[in-house]
């Protein structure tokens, strides 16, 4: 049996230290697919001629690749699930302009309940412009179903 | 009626439900604009042999849903937070509804929060989320 996660060392380790960075790519007709497919009626995510055209405000939470967790991160003891997704917009991404994500861990905790512990691990993506300006985060929440000691 | 300004919004009011399109090819669609384009998310038996009881709707498309629905109440509405929480799944062609509600509003900032569930059609729900939006004034 794997041993549980010592949540105070991960906090300690890698909380907020920087385990990935690459660039991403925004395309125009992508974005519109995007937004089309979701329902969106406004034309500033749906018509590329529109002089407010932009990605629609969740894109960001798409953007995948890259390294999961940091180097050094223990094995998890169990399959980790997607459990959430948040985006915050700080400014409009424009199809065209290449992006600089940035990702850390932003959070770890533990909820209990009778099944056992699950851990929480919370990776968050800032989005930057060419000239370094936050333009977006993307939080991806993991859980992580430990199995009770035996 | 859509929104256009914030001393439109009455706290406690419901946005008009909307029900997304949930069907494969609407599905494949984003999936592919999206990069998500795994079997999972586009085969039914490639996500049965998953062990998933069909195809999933990604739940970054429910996400998308729900700015969707915001910009049909409120189309200037500016989305600068939404959180969203994957209760259970979401399953290809089968039938949703998505609800919101308006649980506060901050008239000084020029924003309010909006509580938002995606229902099934047992009325269980699947996805719920949190938004912030800005609105004019």
């Amino acid at each position: 049996m794997t041993e549980p996660l010592d949540i105070d060392a991960l906090r300690e380790s890698f909380l907020g230290e920087v385990f990935d960075e690459r660039s991403y790519a925004v395309d125009a007709k992508k974005c519109v697919e995007y937004a089309l497919s979701c329902g969106e009626l406004a034309p500033r995510y749906t018509d590329p001629n529109d002089p407010d055209f932009q990605a629609p405000p969740t894109f960001p939470t798409s953007f995948q690749g890259g390294k999961r967790l940091p180097d050094g991160f223990p094995k998890l003891p169990g399959l980790g699930m997607d459990a959430g997704k948040a985006v915050t917009a700080m400014k409009p991404i424009r199809p065209g302009v290449p992006l600089t994500g940035r990702k850390h861990l932003h959070d770890v905790y533990t909820k209990t309940g009778r099944s056992g512990r699950m851990v929480f691990m919370v990776i968050r993506l800032e989005l930057f412009d060419p000239d370094d300006v936050p333009v977006a985060t993307a939080d991806t929440s993991i859980v992580i179903r430990e199995r009770p000691s035996e | 009626m859509t929104i256009e300004r914030l001393q439109d919004v009455e706290f406690g009011e419901e946005l008009p439900v909307f029900a997304p399109d949930t069907g494969l090819a609407n599905v494949k669609r984003f999936a592919l604009a999206a990069g998500w384009d795994g079997p999972r998310f586009t085969d039914h038996e490639a996500a049965r042999a998953e062990g998933l009881p069909g195809a999933l709707v990604p739940g970054i498309m429910s996400q998308g849903f729900l700015a969707a629905m915001i910009h049909r109440w409120a189309p200037e509405a500016q989305i600068e937070n939404v959180d969203t929480v994957f209760r259970a799944p979401v399953i290809v062609d089968q039938s949703y509804t998505i609800s919101g509600v308006v649980t506060d509003i901050d008239e000084d900032a020029g924003k309010v929060e909006i509580d938002l569930t995606v229902s099934n059609e047992a009325g269980e729900t699947r996805v719920f989320g949190t938004a912030r939006v800005k609105l004019p004034s």
